[in-house]
Order: C-alpha cells, then sequence, then structure tokens
C-alpha cells in the first residue's frame, strides 16, 4: 500500500458527498471510486466508511434505498439529497479556502 | 431535525431490520472485495482470507454503526439489559441470593434513613425554622434550667437580637361540663408566643399584652383536636365561656390542625401536636423580688443574626441584671436552636444506627462482589470469546456492570417493599417520647435515598468483578477450553480480601450488639430502689377554685383511706409524682448548724408524700419512721429524705432529728423541718448515674394540690382501675383521673431507648454475620472446588483424609483469623461513639470481645466444614482420570 496516504479528519463526509454527486452508488463503489479517482492515493477503509455512511443518513444529507448490483446483487444505494448537495457546496468551499490558505502559508514560510 | 428523529425512531424501534440491513450490506461489501481479489488471480480461499484481515472487526465496524446511527447508548442499554436477564435466569439460585440480600440490607438502610429524614433532616414545621431559638439559663449545678418571670420581662424589653420573644410553661387544666370531666394538656403562653412561633389561629386571635396583666387570665385558646372532640368543631365557639378548673374561660381563638409543640424541659410535653389548650400566662408579684424559676422561653431571631450573636447579648444583659438584682447573678444564658433543641438528644442515637446499618450493606456488597467474582472466573470463556470477536474491554464491562445495576436495582426495589414495612414496625418500637415519629415514613426523598445507594450499591460491588473479567486473556481464556477454570492467583486474593472485610465488620456490628445486650440486661436488672409490680398509678389535680389548702389535705387523706379498704388493695398513697417519670423539681435549703461553700447552696429534689406512698411504691425505709396521721397542718413540720441527701449533707452522722429550713433567718420553731425518716434511693432515670439527694414534705402539711396516686394490689392491679375512679367521683364527681397505668408500664417505658438500640444493633448484627458466612462458605467452597483434583491426586497418594479436613479448615482460619483480629481492633476504636449509649459496661468490656472471637470462629468452622468435608472425601479417580 506504498504511497497512500491517511485520510485528514473530517475529509471523509467531503469525499462520499462528492462521489455521491455524480449519481447513486453502493458503499463498495464509493470507496472503488474514490481509490480509481484519487490514482490510488487515497482509500476508505470500511470500519470509516459504513459508520461514515450511517452518520451522514442521520444527518439527512443522503438517503439509502435497496436496489440491484452491476453483478445482480441486492445492494444499498445511497444518494445525495438537496440539503446534502447545498452540504457539499459549502464544504467544498471551506475546502478550497483551507488548502488555499495552507498554500500560501506553505509558498510564503 | 426531523429526519434525524424519524431515523433515530426507526433504528430503535426497527432495530431488527436495522441489523439485518447492516449486515446484509457488510456482507455485500465482502463480497465484492473477495470478487476483486480473485479477478487479481487469487484462489478464493486466498481472496476471503485477505478479505477478512483488510475488512477488521466486523463485530467492531457494527459497533460503530450502531454509534453512528446514535442510537447505541438506549440500543446498547437494551441489549445489555437483555443479555443480562438471560444470565441471570440462567442461574437463579445465585441470582436470587444476591438480590434477596441486597434486599434486606438496602431494606435496612432505606427504613433507617426514613427516620433521619423524618426526625433531622425534614424542616420543623414552623416557618424559616431556622431563626427559632430555646432560652435557658445554665449555672454549674443546673446545666438547663428555667427562667423566671421577670428575668423574661427584661429579657424581652432589653433585647435587639431577636424578632419576637416568648415565655410558656406547663399548667394542665380539667374541662368539666357534659359527662365525665377531662383533663387536657395546657401551657401558659405570653403574648406574641404563636407569632413567635410563626402561627396563626384558625379562628380568632392570640393573646395580647392585656391578658399578661393579673385578672385578666380567663381566657383560652383551643387545639383543633380539642375544638372537634369536645365542641363539635362549633364555628360560633369564640367568644363563648367553657368552665375549666370550675371556672367560666372565654374562648378567644382556635389553632389549626398541625400546631406542634415545640417541646418543654419543665414538666415536658413532647415535641408534637401534644398540646390541648392555651391559657394567658400573667406576670404577678414584685419584680424585684424575683422568685422562682418556671417559665421557658422561645424566640424568633431577626434574619441574619447568628445563634451566637443572639446568646452574647442575653448574656450581656444577663450580667447587667444581676448587678440590678443579686439573686440573678451567677447564671449564664443558654441560646439554642430549637432543632437541635428537639432532636438533638436523640442524633447519636440514629448516626449510630445509620452507621451500623451502612456497614450491613458494606458486607452485602462485599459478598455480591464475591459471588460475582466467583462467577466471571467461571465465565471466563464466554468472555474470552467476546474479546476475540473483536468486543472493545470498555463494552465488556459496561455488560457486566449492566448486570451488577440489574441485581442492585431489583434488590432495592425489593428493599423498598420491605422498609414499608420495616419502617411501620420500627415507628412502633419507637421510645414513645421519641421526637417527631409521626414525621417518618417512606417519603420522595426516602425514594431517592433508595434508588441512589442501590446504583452505589450496583457499581460497587460490579466495579472489581467487571474490570477484572475484561482483563481475560482472550488466548489464555480460549485455551483453557471447556474445563472450569482456575481463578488467577491476584482474584483469589481479592477474594479473601472481600471475606476478611466481610468479617471484620460483623465483628464490629456483634460487638455493638453485644454492648447492646449487656446494657439492656443491666437496666432491667437494676435495683431500681422500688417494687413496680402490681402497683397502678393515677394522677388528680384538684382546682384552686374549690380546694383550699384544708381540702386538699382532706381530700387526699379521705381518698387514702377508701382506696385502703379497696378489695386487694395492700395499700395506696399519693406523691408529688412516680419514679422515672421526669419529675426535676429542686429546692435550696439551709441546715442547722451547717454553712454550705460560697456560692454553693444546699439543694436537693423536693417531693410531697401521704403517709402509704412508700409503702405503695415499694420504697423501704432505711431508719425512723414514715408519715403518719400526726403530721398535719399545725404540728411539728417534718420531712423525710432519702439516703443520698443524708450520705451528701450528714456524711457518718445519724440523720433523724436533724433539722432543715427554707427561711434565711428562720425565727420561729416552725420554720425548722425535723427529720423523722431516712428512705431508699430511686434515680431520676434508670441510666443515671446515681439518685439525687431528695426530700419530702408531708402532703398533710403543705397541701400540694396535683398528685399522683400509686395502689399496691395482691393480685393484678388493673382490677382496681374502677374502683379508684368510683372512689374519686364520690368524694368529688367533677375531678378528672387522668394517666391511670401500671408501674411496670412506666418502667418498661423507661428502658424503651435502650430496648429500640438493642433490637436495632441485634439484627443489624445478625444479618452481618450470616452474610459474613455466606461469604466465607462461598470462598472456601470454591477454593475447594477449584482445587478438586490437587485433593483426589493427594488422596490417591495416599494422604489422610483427616489432614485435607484440617488443612481446608486451617485456609478457613487464616481468612477469619485476620479478619477477626482487624474487626475487634475496629470496634475498640469505635468505642467512643456508643459510649454514652451504654450503661454499667465498658465498650471495651473483655467478655464481650472475647465472646464474638468465639462466636466468629464457630460461625467460620461451620461455614467451611461442609467444603472441608467435601475436599477430605475427594475421589482418587477423577485424578487418575482426568490426568
Amino acid at each position: 500500500m506504498t504511497g497512500r496516504i491517511e485520510l485528514p479528519q473530517g475529509t471523509l463526509d467531503l469525499l462520499i458527498l462528492r462521489t455521491l454527486l455524480s449519481g447513486a452508488q453502493h458503499g463498495w463503489a464509493i470507496s472503488e471510486r474514490v481509490q480509481q479517482v484519487s490514482s490510488e492515493v487515497l482509500s476508505i477503509q470500511q470500519g470509516s466508511l459504513y459508520p461514515a455512511l450511517h452518520r451522514l443518513e442521520r444527518r439527512g444529507w443522503i438517503k439509502a434505498k435497496w436496489g440491484t448490483s452491476e453483478n445482480n446483487r441486492r445492494a444499498k444505494f445511497y444518494e445525495l439529497t438537496r440539503e446534502g448537495k447545498r452540504q457539499l457546496e459549502l464544504e467544498t468551499e471551506a475546502w478550497r479556502k483551507l488548502t488555499l490558505a495552507v498554500e500560501q502559508v506553505l509558498e510564503g514560510a | 431535525m426531523l429526519n434525524d428523529l424519524h431515523y433515530r425512531l426507526r433504528a430503535l424501534f426497527q432495530r431488527k431490520a436495522v441489523e439485518e440491513e447492516l449486515d446484509e450490506e457488510l456482507r455485500f461489501h465482502f463480497d465484492c472485495q473477495v470478487e476483486k481479489y480473485m479477478r487479481g488471480g487469487m484462489t478464493q480461499e486466498e481472496a476471503k482470507r485477505r478479505a477478512r484481515l483488510v475488512f477488521g472487526g466486523h463485530e467492531q465496524v457494527k459497533e460503530d454503526c450502531r454509534e453512528a446511527r446514535g442510537t447505541s447508548v438506549i440500543e446498547t442499554t437494551i441489549e445489555d439489559m437483555k443479555y443480562a436477564l438471560r444470565q441471570l435466569w440462567a442461574n437463579p439460585t445465585f441470582a436470587l441470593v444476591m438480590i434477596l440480600t441486597l434486599a434486606l440490607s438496602i431494606g435496612a438502610n432505606s427504613a433507617i434513613f426514613s427516620v433521619i429524614n423524618g426526625v433531622l433532616l425534614k424542616r420543623l414545621p414552623y416557618p424559616q425554622p431556622e431563626r427559632l431559638v430555646r432560652i435557658f439559663l445554665s449555672n454549674a449545678d443546673f446545666p438547663k434550667f428555667p427562667l423566671n418571670p421577670f428575668d423574661f420581662l427584661d429579657f424581652r424589653a432589653r433585647n435587639h437580637s431577636f424578632e419576637s420573644m416568648a415565655a410558656f410553661t406547663r399548667g394542665d387544666v380539667q374541662l368539666s361540663g357534659a359527662g365525665e370531666p377531662i383533663h387536657l394538656n395546657g401551657f401558659g403562653i405570653t403574648s406574641g408566643y404563636f407569632r413567635v412561633l410563626g402561627l396563626q389561629p384558625q379562628l380568632g386571635r392570640e393573646f395580647d399584652f392585656n391578658s399578661e396583666i393579673p385578672g385578666n387570665g380567663l381566657q383560652i385558646i383551643l387545639s383543633d383536636r380539642v375544638w372537634h372532640t369536645q365542641f363539635g368543631a362549633d364555628p360560633n365557639i369564640i367568644g363563648r365561656k367553657i368552665t375549666l378548673n370550675m371556672q367560666p374561660f372565654t374562648v378567644v381563638g382556635v389553632m389549626p390542625p398541625g400546631t406542634e409543640h415545640p417541646g418543654n424541659g419543665y414538666h415536658a410535653v413532647a415535641y408534637g401536636e401534644n398540646v390541648d389548650v392555651w391559657w394567658p400566662f400573667s406576670f404577678a408579684g414584685n419584680s424585684n423580688n424575683r422568685g422562682p424559676h418556671f417559665i421557658e422561653g422561645i424566640a424568633r431571631l431577626k434574619p441574619g443574626v447568628s445563634v451566637e450573636q443572639g446568646r452574647a447579648e442575653m448574656n450581656a444583659i444577663m450580667a447587667q441584671m444581676a448587678r440590678e438584682h443579686p439573686s440573678d447573678s451567677g447564671w449564664k444564658v443558654l441560646v439554642v436552636s430549637l432543632h437541635s433543641e428537639i432532636v438533638g438528644a436523640r442524633r447519636q442515637l440514629l448516626y449510630v444506627l445509620l452507621g451500623a446499618v451502612g456497614m450491613v450493606l458494606l458486607i452485602a456488597c462485599a459478598n455480591t462482589a464475591n459471588l460475582l467474582l466467583a462467577r466471571a472466573s467461571s465465565r471466563q470463556r464466554e468472555i474470552a470469546v467476546r474479546l476475540a470477536m473483536g468486543a472493545p474491554r470498555l463494552r465488556v464491562v459496561r455488560q457486566l456492570l449492566t448486570e451488577s445495576l440489574l441485581i442492585s436495582l431489583a434488590g432495592g426495589a425489593l428493599g423498598l417493599i420491605l422498609a414499608f414495612g420495616g419502617v411501620r414496625a420500627l415507628v412502633a418500637l419507637l421510645p414513645a417520647d421519641f421526637p417527631r415519629s409521626h414525621d417518618i415514613h417512606v417519603s420522595g426523598s426516602v425514594l431517592a435515598f433508595t434508588l441512589i445507594i442501590s446504583i452505589l450499591t450496583g457499581i460497587l460491588f460490579g466495579l472489581a468483578p467487571a474490570m477484572q473479567a475484561s482483563h481475560t486473556d482472550p488466548k489464555q481464556g480460549l485455551q483453557q477450553g471447556g474445563r472450569t477454570t482456575t481463578a488467577s492467583r491476584h482474584q483469589n486474593r481479592l477474594r479473601s480480601a472481600l471475606v476478611m472485610a466481610e468479617v471484620s465488620l460483623a465483628c464490629v456490628l456483634l460487638v455493638g450488639a453485644g454492648l447492646m445486650l449487656r446494657t439492656f440486661l443491666n437496666l432491667m436488672h437494676l435495683d431500681s430502689g422500688f417494687q413496680e409490680e402490681n402497683v397502678l398509678t393515677a394522677t388528680l389535680s384538684l382546682p384552686h377554685v374549690r380546694y383550699k389548702d384544708e381540702q386538699t389535705s382532706q381530700f387526699f387523706d379521705k381518698l387514702e383511706t377508701s382506696l385502703s379498704a379497696l378489695p386487694g388493695v395492700e395499700s395506696a398513697g399519693a406523691g408529688s409524682d412516680v419514679p422515672w417519670t421526669g419529675y426535676d423539681e429542686n429546692s435550696g435549703f439551709n441546715i442547722e448548724g451547717k454553712k454550705p461553700a460560697p456560692h454553693q447552696e444546699f439543694h436537693a429534689r423536693y417531693h410531697m408524700a401521704t403517709q402509704g406512698y412508700f409503702r405503695a411504691m415499694g420504697i423501704p425505709l432505711l431508719a425512723g419512721r414514715f408519715f403518719n396521721e400526726g403530721d398535719r397542718h399545725g404540728a411539728r413540720p417534718v420531712v423525710i429524705i432519702n439516703r443520698a441527701m443524708a450520705e451528701r449533707y450528714w456524711p457518718g452522722e445519724d440523720v433523724i432529728g436533724k433539722r432543715i429550713t427554707f427561711e434565711d433567718e428562720p425565727k420561729k420553731d416552725d420554720d425548722w423541718l425535723t427529720i423523722v425518716g431516712v428512705v431508699g434511693d430511686v434515680k431520676d432515670q434508670p441510666s443515671s448515674t446515681s439518685a439525687e439527694p431528695a426530700f419530702w414534705w408531708s402532703e398533710l402539711q403543705v397541701a400540694q394540690p396535683d398528685m399522683s396516686i400509686a395502689i399496691r394490689t395482691r393480685s393484678d392491679a388493673r382490677q382496681v382501675a374502677d374502683g379508684l375512679r368510683s372512689a374519686v367521683h364520690t368524694l368529688d364527681p367533677e375531678l378528672a383521673v387522668a394517666d391511670v397505668k401500671l408501674m411496670n408500664q412506666v418502667v418498661d417505658a423507661s428502658i424503651s431507648a435502650p430496648r429500640f438500640t438493642l433490637v436495632m444493633v441485634s439484627l443489624f448484627a445478625g444479618l452481618a454475620i450470616l452474610l459474613a458466612g455466606i461469604g466465607a462458605y462461598g470462598v472456601i467452597a470454591y477454593t475447594v472446588a477449584q482445587r478438586t483434583q490437587e485433593f483426589s491426586l493427594r488422596v490417591a497418594l495416599g494422604a489422610q483424609r483427616k489432614a485435607l479436613l484440617r488443612m481446608v479448615l486451617a485456609q478457613s482460619a487464616r481468612l477469619v483469623v485476620p479478619g477477626t483480629i482487624v474487626g475487634l481492633a475496629l470496634a475498640l476504636s469505635l468505642g467512643q461513639v456508643v459510649q454514652s449509649l451504654l450503661y454499667g459496661v465498658s465498650a471495651a468490656d473483655p467478655l464481650i470481645f472475647a465472646i464474638v472471637a468465639l462466636l466468629v470462629m464457630v460461625v467460620a468452622l461451620f461455614a467451611s466444614y461442609v467444603p472441608a468435608r467435601r475436599a477430605a472425601n475427594a475421589d482418587p479417580m477423577i485424578a487418575l482420570r482426568a490426568e
């Protein structure tokens, strides 16, 4: 697992929400997608993925329904709610600001 | 927000569905992972193994998801409780023993707390009761003395510390009119008495300053009870005239129900709704001649003024008064908060009982902890499995604690039921004069107390076993497989320490019970100085209106004659009081030819008696003679003294014929009283250290109107009660015969406090030794079971069975001997606490300590004998088969 880095605190929610922007996904697909898009740098452990999904569902940012997966099995699909979309925008903006600021500090120092 | 709630509710109430969904979701993920690995070229076996590694503890993920759902606290608690219930159900005897022992000890604690709550903690039923104080005088001879009326007037006029101040004094009255006259508990009160207490009449008004003027005294305030029982709650009672002491009194007020008498010391009436009527106290006489002390002060402090400040000011006023009136010198003023005046004397007894019952609870905790520890080691495998499946240690601790809390709460609930019954029994057992006993019941605070101690108990006895169990090494626990696992050394040590602690505490309680028993027996078999068998007593008051001195003397003379003539009567007489009823009148006097030391006047209890009184009471004559019919008005004044007075003032002398006087400068011969007899000593109370010096006037010479009748009969004295009533009513149909009771009852009541303490402490001690015995049995039986193999092996190798028996008993002794030593040392150091509750026995009584040590040994031996026998009968085949 060389080249992978641990997720900074609080970014897991952001990644899940962003991944779901393109449509409903089940848990396995979410973790695969994040790993793939991040060029294998980010990986989500199952141990934190499912608790996070349940937490987001409780907050009403995503909702779950049962559907059929690509390999024809019953799977739980998650999709963004309207509130979730708003939350994604907020968090994205916050993240941009944060990274920009960190960047500036790193450059300037 | 709504979404959140909906989500949580679904998680909570459709838990099963939610859990299944979670399971399916995680399985799906796992399968996808396996497929991915297989696509990468792994075999199915390999892929599964790999996925399991990556996946981590399945249980842990589920636990985290539950937590994320935000319902975990309730949910896991429910789950833990179901689990705990299953565990308890699986071993009902074990659960029952724990719950019952806890119920007994928690119930006992709740019952004692009910008493403490009602008596000590609950506020007195007056507004702002913390500002109420009682005022007494004090000097070297009389630590707590009533005031004289003129001192009171000065106190009231000069102080700045008190919002209001009043005085009161006992003065019972007779109500006549319809039917048999009745005796009413009455108090003379100054104006503002009820204002001090913060109470207001429900009808009419209380007395004003006018009522304090002599001649304005024919007014009365009724209690709610008398208003109801005697006057049918007549709403127009105010202004009505009623006949008291054969005189017309005008009703000016009716107090509401719940008007509690604050208690008093002089001719005491206990705290509570014990007063029937109040009449106005008037200040007659010359204020320069301060006179006798017989009224009691009560006052309400101004807001912000402390009891100490009040006391300081009163003493400054007293010093002023002493300069103005020489007879006021030598006194200090005592200002005592009303609360401590009412309950102060009982506080220590209650704390001792609370301590004792607390020890019982500690023993029950230790016992329960021990049982749990024993079980935890047999559950080691189960816990090891749970830990291996990824359950966090904290979760295991929580689970075990849930179990112990369930046990303790069940014990608490059952204990509360016991407490309801126990409190009723307790109140019935309380001494009659116990303050505030009608305030004792299982109240809200008692419920809260029970809940809190139940929870604390559960944590106390559950924590150590739970912690220890959670430190089970999963590997070891699993390896040991199906065999009953052996407890660690550490665990055995903990169990032994718990038993030792139980034994120690039980020793302390047993010593306490022994001391109380000795105290009680000492008081029971005390040489009282009188003979209480077959004696009936009653009280009579002759109203002054009808009975002048002459008539009073004649009345008691005639009554004595007619009572003596009743069938079955051995002797009859009348006295100012009967023994052990709290009588404490004092008088100073001078002795012919003797001078007292400065500031130390001669003084003694004074009483009155008729000719037959001493014979009826069974008080022996030691020298001289009893009174006879010649000792009447006009004859030479005579007096009978007790042995204590003879020994104090005429040590080694023959006292018959010696003379005393109450005049400072006796002129006539009639000013002198001649001692004609010496009688045996009778103490004020059975527990008093010694009898007070005392003397008796001849009733025929002093004509005291309030007397106690004593009738000694040949058989059951109760049979003479009707004869007494008719004898009195033949002489005067308007007199009330009150307080009819057997002298046996008086004696019984006077030792009711030590009896109560004895019953309570013995009960707790019995419970304690039973629990400690169970504890010792548990530990020994457990270790014997653990060592079955070893014992069988020893037998197989030729060990003597007797030797095995001795070995186990020795092990038990190693627990009990140190426990007993510690316990006895603890009891010795606590001796000071109970010394004042004891009579005639030292708190370090060697006999009691020896008996307790022996008793504990016997119980321990008995408790360990059964397991020891089992060890001695070990089957050698077990060893051979097992290895």
